[in-house]
């Protein structure tokens, strides 16, 4: 076989199997929890991440290994002539540092896109690539016209509680920004690559609506405007371990996208492992 | 003695003489409100304000000129305004002296040309004008002046008494055409008090002997902008103790509470909040040492925060007279830090509800409130003291809004924005909703619609028997004052708790907030939100310490 390869890690939300389904080769992303290994997908659930997210113990996220990399685009260019490596943003992880490094000993037949995409949206530019090869584009035309679309892209993510970033010590804007004596839930931001405070809501309806106006005004300011289904943008919820939560929040959603399609998914563990359980996530890219 | 005109020597004795009768009858205008809670005082408020003014026109001897005594009637009456029948009373005076200044000596067709401006400024000074107020009694009175004036009326004491009694008069019809001061059976408080200062004002043009010496203590001592004042009374307990106990152990409602209790023992100002995983601790101590060890026994400690407030407090002392010298001595202090972009002020009563305040981003509180209306020139101290170009300042009470949009008006140097919050809850979740990246003007809209959908409930006990949105209360009662009036009354204070948040709660509610007051101790209150967290089992209840005063509850449903 010859063409082009999509590789992506499982901060895409694309599962194992949903990767051989669609034709995208999926990098398991490895996780330290206590003492021992774990990769996503492969020995470690969603359910199972929550429980020991939950139960306290120690979770701390890491690159997958360059061997790995290396190894799997090396099988893959016996059979492909070139790969399109879509890693995790690289606002929030070394992945796409260290994947670009890797890369220039391929010849430019590894296309490493420096996109900063995550989740959902990440699971979206994996999506793209593959209609823009089956256009006929090649790795590198694929690369740019993702990169140069780096910015249209936005989620927004309400925090159940605080009790995971304070914790984390991470994203210490946010956690500053936000005093502690009343309850209050963070909306965070994820706006190319960082990762920041947004707004704060204390229930969370309010949340929702914060985050639906959010969205809405980036449509109406950033993206083209509104316009009717299936629309100029995608737009997308990602939760964490909440999906009855999930659904109710699609429904809201359709009220102000009517007939949009809106996808639902898991958000990535190493986002999550950083703002726990309960979260609730809406995201849009505009459509390329 | 008859006059056709007066000078500025006798307007002075006139205004003076109207300051003094609204003075004597402070009391008796207090007594007049609608609501029997203990609240923000008219009769009080308006001496207050007028009191400002007089003690500027004291300063300027006995013949001052005419645009002199304007200028200290009209700057004093609006720096020193507070509570809304205050400020409207400034405003009164402010277009009152607009006119006169101009001229030296004043006779009928001056003073009634300054009434109508008068009665134009206070209005456009009300964002809704409403009729049955000191509004209506001042518009009453400008109206007869015009009538006596087209009519050829010269004589200054005729004219000025039969547009007195004609304000009597409009002032007896108040309740007439507002049906709450019917129902309560009295006149309109703030009218009440226009009409004593005119009735002081027409004695001392009639020659009355009045005592015209203002006293020179500062008024209202109690809403000082200065939350640290009373603690230089003398500091108990010394070293300010804040820690943070990243927990190993359990911690459950019963560790919590022998936490307290220990802490208790050793210190006051307690906080001890715990999120499941970590414990925050803040006490107020002379052995921060043992309130360490105490902590240590749950997990690690972290953000350890230990101050000497005996030191600080002297270092504050000398600071401030060496500020006080300097003042002196030279222009208005340089903050050599550039200003922040953007600052908030709020006001609101209690150690706790300060701290909330601050823990959510406001860099100042103003201790004041219900029973203590702060005036704007408190406002406007409070403003010196934030460094930064845009400062947004939460009232939090629905009697302050207007002196602090007064203080919006008078400010220069800063952009002041004025959220009109009615309570407490509001003032949270505005400061709550604030978004950092968004322009002033974004978020000035977002935080008053976010405002309009927190519902609150106030405990309070009422001061005399009444009937209001037709609910019989009796003295002593205790009251469930919400948005739009009365929710619950009754003898009972878990009862009227009870049904003042049913009063409150519907299928879209989700989080109840309880502020217990500093009349209400920490078990009750705690009882309290177990009963309401029972009867409301699919909603979040949250109970913080305000040590608010005069209410024993703050609720908010949202």
């Amino acid at each position: 076989m010859s063409g082009i390869a999509i590789v992506t890690d499982s901060n895409s939300g694309i599962t194992q199997a949903e990767g051989k389904e669609l034709g995208i080769y999926v990098i398991p992303m490895p996780f330290m929890i206590g003492e021992g290994l774990f990769y996503e997908d492969i020995n470690l659930t969603q359910e199972e991440f929550y429980e020991k997210l939950v139960g306290g113990e120690n979770i701390s996220t890491s690159q997958p290994s360059p061997e790995e990399v290396m190894k799997l685009w090396e099988k893959l260019l016996e059979t492909y002539d070139e790969i399109v490596h879509i890693p995790m943003s690289s606002g929030l992880s070394g992945s796409c540092q260290s994947a670009l490094m890797l890369a220039e000993e391929y010849d430019g037949k590894v296309q490493v896109v420096d996109n900063q995409r995550i989740s959902v949206t990440q699971r979206q530019s994996c999506l793209d690539a593959l209609a823009l090869a089956a256009k006929g584009l090649n790795a590198k035309e694929i690369k740019d016209t993702l990169e140069n679309d780096k910015f249209n892209s936005s989620i927004y993510i309400m925090l159940d509680t605080l009790q995971y970033l304070k914790k984390g010590g991470r994203i210490t804007p946010a956690a500053a920004a936000i005093g502690t004596l009343l309850k209050i839930k963070p909306v965070l931001q994820i706006q190319g690559e960082k990762l920041d405070a947004f707004s704060k809501a204390r229930t969370v309806s309010q949340g929702k609506s914060i985050m639906i106006n959010a969205i809405k005004n980036d449509v109406e300011n950033r993206f083209g405007g509104m316009t009717p289904a299936p629309g100029s943008v995608k737009i997308m919820i990602a939760h964490t371990n909440n999906y009855e939560a999930a659904l109710a929040f699609r429904e809201e959603l359709l009220l102000v996208f009517p007939g949009y399609d809106i996808y639902i998914a898991p958000l990535s563990l190493s986002v999550s492992c950083h703002i726990g359980p309960g979260c609730l996530a809406v995201a849009c890219t505009k459509n390329l | 003695m008859s006059y056709q005109e007066i000078d500025a020597k006798m307007l002075s004795k006139m205004f003076l003489a109207g300051a003094k009768t609204l003075e004597s009858k402070k009391e008796y205008i207090n007594e007049l409100n609608v609501f029997p809670v203990p609240d923000g005082d008219t009769g009080t408020n308006m001496t207050m304000t007028i009191m400002s003014a007089a003690k500027e026109v004291t300063a300027l001897g006995e013949n001052p000129s005419m645009e002199d005594l304007c200028k200290a009637i009209s700057s004093g009456s609006l720096r020193g305004a507070r509570g809304n029948s205050g400020v409207i009373l400034s405003q009164l005076f402010r277009g009152l002296t607009k006119v006169i200044k101009t001229y030296t000596t004043l006779n009928v067709s001056v003073i009634t040309e300054s009434c109508d401006k008068a009665v134009e400024t206070a209005y456009k000074a009300v964002m809704k004008p409403k009729e049955g107020t000191i509004l209506t009694v001042a518009k009453g009175i400008a109206d007869k002046a015009k009538e006596l004036s087209a009519a050829g009326v010269t004589d200054l004491e005729e004219f000025v008494g039969q547009c007195l009694e004609h304000g009597r008069y409009v002032l007896s019809q108040t309740p007439e055409l507002l049906p709450v001061l019917k129902q309560a059976g009295v006149v309109d408080s703030g009218g009440q008090g226009l009409i004593e200062v005119i009735a002081g004002a027409y004695d001392a043009l009639c020659g009355k002997e009045i005592d015209l010496s203002v006293k020179e203590e500062a008024p209202a001592e109690n809403a000082k902008p200065n939350l640290e004042v009373q603690a230089e009374a003398e500091i108990k307990y010394g070293y300010c103790t804040e820690f943070l106990i990243l927990l190993n152990k359990n911690f459950n409602i019963k560790t919590e509470m022998d936490f307290k209790a220990y802490l208790e023992s050793i210190g006051d100002s307690i906080v001890c909040v715990c999120d499941g995983e970590t414990v925050k601790i803040h006490v107020h101590t002379n052995d921060p040492g043992l309130a360490l060890q105490k902590g240590l026994k749950f997990g690690q400690l972290s953000n350890i925060k230990i101050d000497n407030m005996r030191l600080e407090q002297e270092e504050k002392l000398a600071k401030a007279a060496k500020k006080a010298e300097t003042e002196a001595a030279s222009a208005p202090e340089n903050t050599a830090e550039p200003p922040k972009k953007v600052g908030f002020i709020a006001i609101s009563a209690g150690e706790g509800l300060s701290e909330i305040f601050k823990s959510i981003g406001v860099d100042y509180v103003i201790e004041g409130g219900q029973t203590m209306n702060p005036s704007t020139a408190d406002i406007l101290d409070a403003v010196d003291q934030v460094n930064a170009e845009n400062i947004f300042v939460l009232p939090n009470n629905k009697n302050i809004i207007l002196a602090a949009r007064q203080a919006a008006e008078l400010m220069t140097d800063k952009n002041l924005l004025v959220i009109p919050t009615k309570t407490i809850p509001q003032g949270i979740t505005a400061v709550i909703n604030y978004m950092d990246g968004s322009s002033v003007d974004e978020n000035e809209e977002v935080m008053i619609s976010e405002i309009s959908k927190v519902k609150t409930g106030q405990i309070t006990y009422a001061i005399r028997d009444t009937v209001i949105d037709d609910k019989e209360i009796k003295k002593d009662d205790y009251m469930g004052v919400g948005d739009d009036g009365i929710l619950a009354n009754g003898t009972d204070l878990t009862d009227v708790v009870m049904s003042t948040v049913a009063a409150m709660a519907d299928a879209d509610s989700e989080l109840i907030s309880v502020y217990y007051g500093a009349d209400v101790s920490e078990e009750d209150a705690e009882a309290i939100r177990t009963k309401i967290a029972d009867a409301y089992p699919n909603l979040d209840v949250e109970l913080q310490n305000g040590g608010q005063p005069i209410y024993y509850y703050l609720i908010s449903v949202e």
